[in-house]
């Protein structure tokens, strides 16, 4: 049997191990922030990060998360708690900067797409702390697999909500 | 105490109290239909519409429940607006509504679709839950001066607390222990397109004490997607659930010859269902439905169809070969004059056609259901749907039952915009078929692709529009002839694929086509002579199609107007050149309304517009070619303008949208915040249109099978968007925001590659192959 870790823990899987990684979290482990959007690695409604960088779970056989970290929505206050030595008292109702940006902006307008926005967000955050707007932008179009695509036009939302986002990291990395 | 029967009336209410109930309880505002009220709620409502609790539940702890029969398709409404309405009424907090219950259709009064959040069809600024708040209001108030002893023109409330008289009560104190009835006057038909109306006239507060409405709060809905906690209607699992996948046929126009096999070793809990012509392959594990799905669709055949036009032919087809006779001619309300005599009679004319592509909603998250067909024949139905009750209705006509045998549960989903079909949005009835079938819950799945092929598509279109100036350069006549296909297939296509009974498609063998409505409202009152006809036909393909299929068309975000919209304003920026005039200050001259100036007005102060007559006298430099362009609606009470500056590269054809400004004036800003985002979500949509959407379609069905052929905007490629939000409380109404938006873009995007370019635009998408093109011609 595999064994993946899914927002730091271990967890075992029964599926095929060519099963993409998206059916294994939604329907084995119960992890359903990521969504179905195309299956084909052309959305990004499905992303999660693999070791800190953005894949599509909806192409990506559980055999290539074995041993790796697997990081979804759910684990983005656990993955931030983690980075920043938070007491477990404080951890516990800390959400990631990016999800508080996401809120403070009101960036989702239907949703569906922003789990990867925000996947996407935080692995860009991650490694770039203050992106220039053009960086944003090449980071949600370029970067990956294909673009990261919002039907419904969240698009200067996001852009609004990752300034913001790297501005609370780096007034926290200041404290 | 009063007497226990006693009726006291309240503004054409009627309030009740039927004794007391003991021990806690929430507030029972209830009422009974009126003897001229609508017809009474269907039976698996739980809830009697004509009751206001089934509106608004006032808790003894003061939290206040909403239920609406609408739902969220991105909007935020009614996580937003309908809370600060209610609780602008009813003067309470925002936070004190603490529960919104929507568009489930054992579970919520009114049913209606997912449009019009803001009022009636007629934007006035009305909806039900106004209307329902302001009742329970004025009742609140007659208790509060039984109770008190006060009388009730010396009552005030502030944060639920009724004070006069030196002496306060809270509304969950009024309400505690009591069982009380509130009979509101309703009407219309739960299950019908509007779904209920609340009658009559209660005070309402006067806007210029609101304190609620017109603040910026925050949608709950957005918390619980952005933390993970939202049930989203992909999450909905039941117990012994079975993944379905369908097999949809090869063309728009094939029927079933003969089903794949699948390789059972392989799939061993694999089961293929074939109901005429729908097939669902169908097993345990999702994964494994897909992989055999993929291989049950390798091997099945399909007869051959090619009864469409084929996208290269498609406007010559509309232009010369369909049937524009049979359907009704509708005339522009606003029609007057003799514009036939006055456009003789022009000094200057100016003609031109203009076409407007196929477009898909093409949610991000292509249409999932579940189904659980119970052996008693209870039917339920988890979806992400615009009208849970029509789409009711549609499952119960499928299967030859009635209504009340059928519950729709509706969650957060990926956003259509607008109806892609008449609640149903694709996979509910396929799903309700093979539950039926197997015994046990179905959740369909459709594919990228089976969302592209075998959804509703918005109308193609073309315009015919003759404008005559007179000697001064004024518009002295005006004349438009738009053409469109028929839209509203409310038809769920599963029902359509296994020879179930469903409604009328829009228009078949014997009946014409339903007529094509002016949607684009008239603003240009200063024209003397204007003449607007609507044209329609038949679906392409589907009087051809043994499946009676074909291009099915449905709303999508600003229907018909937008495809009425898009020649009306490139028309009058073309004309303007003709007059030798500024695009903006020429549409001021042909206006009257005050609120249509003044957002033009200010969108010249906002814009950075340049004041003068189109094209651009600046040569190209640096290679590129620049332009600005205007556009203006008014659309459900609102009203719009916006301008855009762009850039050539006439090496590439490419067209960047560099800025992108809009004026919006709805009357009463409910919500800015949100307001704003609805608008700047609309105008990037709007760009995408313009730039890139297009459905490919070949003789046989659509070829456009995922994001590559059917490319939408990416956020390099966005442009500057400023939204300039107007607040204008003495227009007393809340004009709507979340469409409009789109539909700006287009024409504005289009009369600025006009002025940059000086070569007439006459259809979008404007992709760089037409650009170039036009340069070249
Ligand atoms: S669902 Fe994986 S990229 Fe679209
Ligand atoms: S918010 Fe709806 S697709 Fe992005």
């Amino acid at each position: 049997m595999a064994a993946i870790t899914v927002n730091g823990a271990q967890r075992e899987v029964q599926s095929p191990v060519d099963t993409p990684l998206l059916y294994v979290l939604r329907n084995e482990l119960d992890v359903t922030s990521p969504q179905f959007g195309c299956g084909l690695a052309q959305c990004g409604a499905c992303s999660v990060l693999l070791d800190g960088r953005e894949v599509r779970a909806c192409v990506t056989p559980v055999s290539m998360a074995l041993g790796k970290e697997v990081t979804t929505i759910e684990g983005l206050p656990a993955r931030w708690a983690r980075q920043k030595k938070l007491p477990p008292a404080e951890a516990e109702k800390t959400l990631h900067p990016v999800q508080t940006a996401w809120i403070e902006e009101q960036t989702p307008l239907c949703g569906f797409c922003q789990n990867g926005m925000m996947i996407k967000a935080t692995e860009l955050l991650e490694k770039t702390p203050s992106p220039t707007d053009a960086e944003i932008k090449a980071a949600f179009t370029t970067s990956g697999p294909s673009a990261h695509l919002c039907r419904c036009g969240s698009y200067a939302a996001i852009l609004e909500a990752v300034r913001l986002a790297s501005a609370l990291m780096m007034k926290s990395g200041n404290t | 105490m009063r007497p226990v029967s006693e009726v006291i009336d309240i503004h054409g209410a009627q309030l009740s109290r039927r004794g007391f109930l003991a021990g806690g309880g929430a507030l029972v505002v209830a009422l009974e239909v009126l003897p001229d009220g609508a017809q009474a709620a269907a039976p698996n409502t739980t809830l009697n519409p004509a009751m206001l609790s089934s509106w608004i539940e006032i808790g003894a702890d003061n939290t206040v429940l909403i239920r609406t029969g609408k739902s969220d398709f991105g909007q935020g409404s009614i996580y937003t607006a309908y809370r600060q309405i209610v609780a602008e009424e009813l003067d309470i907090p925002f936070e004190a509504i603490t529960r919104v219950v929507s568009a489930d259709t054992d579970r919520t009064p009114d049913g209606g679709g997912t449009f019009g959040f803001l009022g009636d069809v007629n934007g006035n600024g009305m909806p039900n839950l106004r209307k329902v708040a302001a009742y329970a209001r004025q009742a609140l108030l007659e208790l509060a001066a039984q109770r008190l002893g006060v009388a009730r023109d010396q009552l005030s409330v502030a944060d639920g607390v009724v004070s006069g008289g030196g002496k306060r009560i809270r509304y969950g104190e009024l309400v505690k222990d009591q069982n009380l009835k509130l009979t509101i006057p309703i009407r219309g038909q739960i299950e019908g397109f509007m779904g209920l109306a609340v009658e009559g006239n209660p005070p309402m507060k006067p806007v210029a004490s609101y304190k609620v409405i017109g603040k910026s709060f925050k949608n709950s809905a957005i918390v619980s997607k952005v933390t993970a906690k939202e049930l989203w209607v992909t999450n909905v699992k039941l117990p012994g659930m079975l993944h379905a996948r369908m097999v949809h046929p090869a063309t728009l126009g094939s029927t079933l010859v003969s089903v794949g096999a699948f390789d059972k070793a392989k799939f061993p809990n694999t089961q293929v269902i074939v109901k005429g012509n729908l097939v669902g392959v169908v097993a345990p594990d999702e994964w494994e439905a897909i992989q055999a799905a993929r291989q049950v669709a390798a091997a099945t055949k399909w007869s051959d169809w090619k009864g469409l036009p084929g996208q290269a032919n498609l406007f010559r087809h509309l232009r010369s070969e369909a049937d524009w006779k049979s359907a009704r001619v509708n005339k522009g309300a606003a029609n007057k004059g003799d514009a036939a005599s006055a456009m003789a009679a022009a000094a200057k004319k100016f003609s031109a056609s203009y076409e407007l592509p196929y477009m898909k909603h093409a949610p991000i998250g292509p249409t999932m259901a579940l189904a659980d067909v119970q052996p008693d024949g209870m039917v339920t139905v988890h979806t992400h749907t615009q009208n849970a009750q029509q789409l009711r209705v549609q499952i119960a006509l499928m299967l030859g039952i009635t209504a009340d045998k059928v519950i729709v549960r509706t969650y957060a989903g990926a956003g259509h915009y607008g109806r892609s079909n008449g609640g149903n949005a694709g996979g509910e009835d396929e799903a309700v078929i093979l539950s039926k079938e197997l015994g046990r819950p179905v959740r369909v799945q459709w594919m990228r692709a089976d969302d592209m092929q075998w959804s509703t598509q918005s109308p193609a279109a073309y315009s015919d529009i003759r404008i005559g100036l007179d000697a001064g350069g004024r518009i002295a006549a005006y004349q438009a002839n738009h053409h469109m296909p028929a839209g509203q297939d409310d038809r769920p296509i599963g029902a359509v694929l296994a020879g179930l009974p469903t409604q009328r498609p829009p228009g078949d063998k014997d009946r014409p086509a339903s007529g094509n409505t002016l949607y684009d409202e008239w603003v240009y009152d200063g024209i003397l002579n204007s003449e607007e006809r609507g044209h329609s036909t038949w679906q392409i393909g589907q009087l051809d199609s043994p499946l009676a299929a074909g291009l099915r068309d449905h709303a999508m975000r600003t229907p018909g107007q937008y495809q009425q919209n898009f020649p009306r304003e490139l028309a009058l920026s073309e004309a303007a050149a003709l007059a030798g005039a500024d695009a903006i200050q020429f549409r001021i001259d042909h206006a009257k309304e005050e609120r249509l100036k003044s957002v033009l007005a200010r969108l010249r102060q906002e814009s950075g517009w340049e004041t003068r007559p189109a094209p651009n006298p600046r040569a190209a430099s640096a290679g590129e070619m620049r332009g600005q362009g205007v556009s203006v609606m008014l659309r459900s009470g609102t009203y719009w303008a916006c301008a855009c500056q762009i850039a050539v590269t006439p090496a590439t054809g490419a067209l960047a949208v560099e800025k992108i400004t809009v004026v919006v004036e709805p009357g009463i800003v409910v919500n800015p915040q949100q307001l704003k985002r609805q608008v700047e979500g609309g105008i990037l949509m709007g760009v995408s249109e313009a730039l890139y959407e297009e459905v490919a379609f070949d003789e046989s069905g659509v070829t456009a099978r995922d994001w590559q052929s059917y490319p939408i905007l990416k956020m390099a490629d966005m442009p500057e968007v400023k939204v300039v939000l107007v607040h204008r409380p003495e227009v007393g109404s809340y004009g709507g925001g979340s469409e409009a938006a789109n539909a700006l873009a287009s024409p504005a995007i289009a009369a600025a590659l006009f002025d940059a370019t000086g070569k007439p635009v006459r259809r979008l998408p404007l992709r760089p192959s037409y650009v170039k093109g036009l340069l070249q011609a």
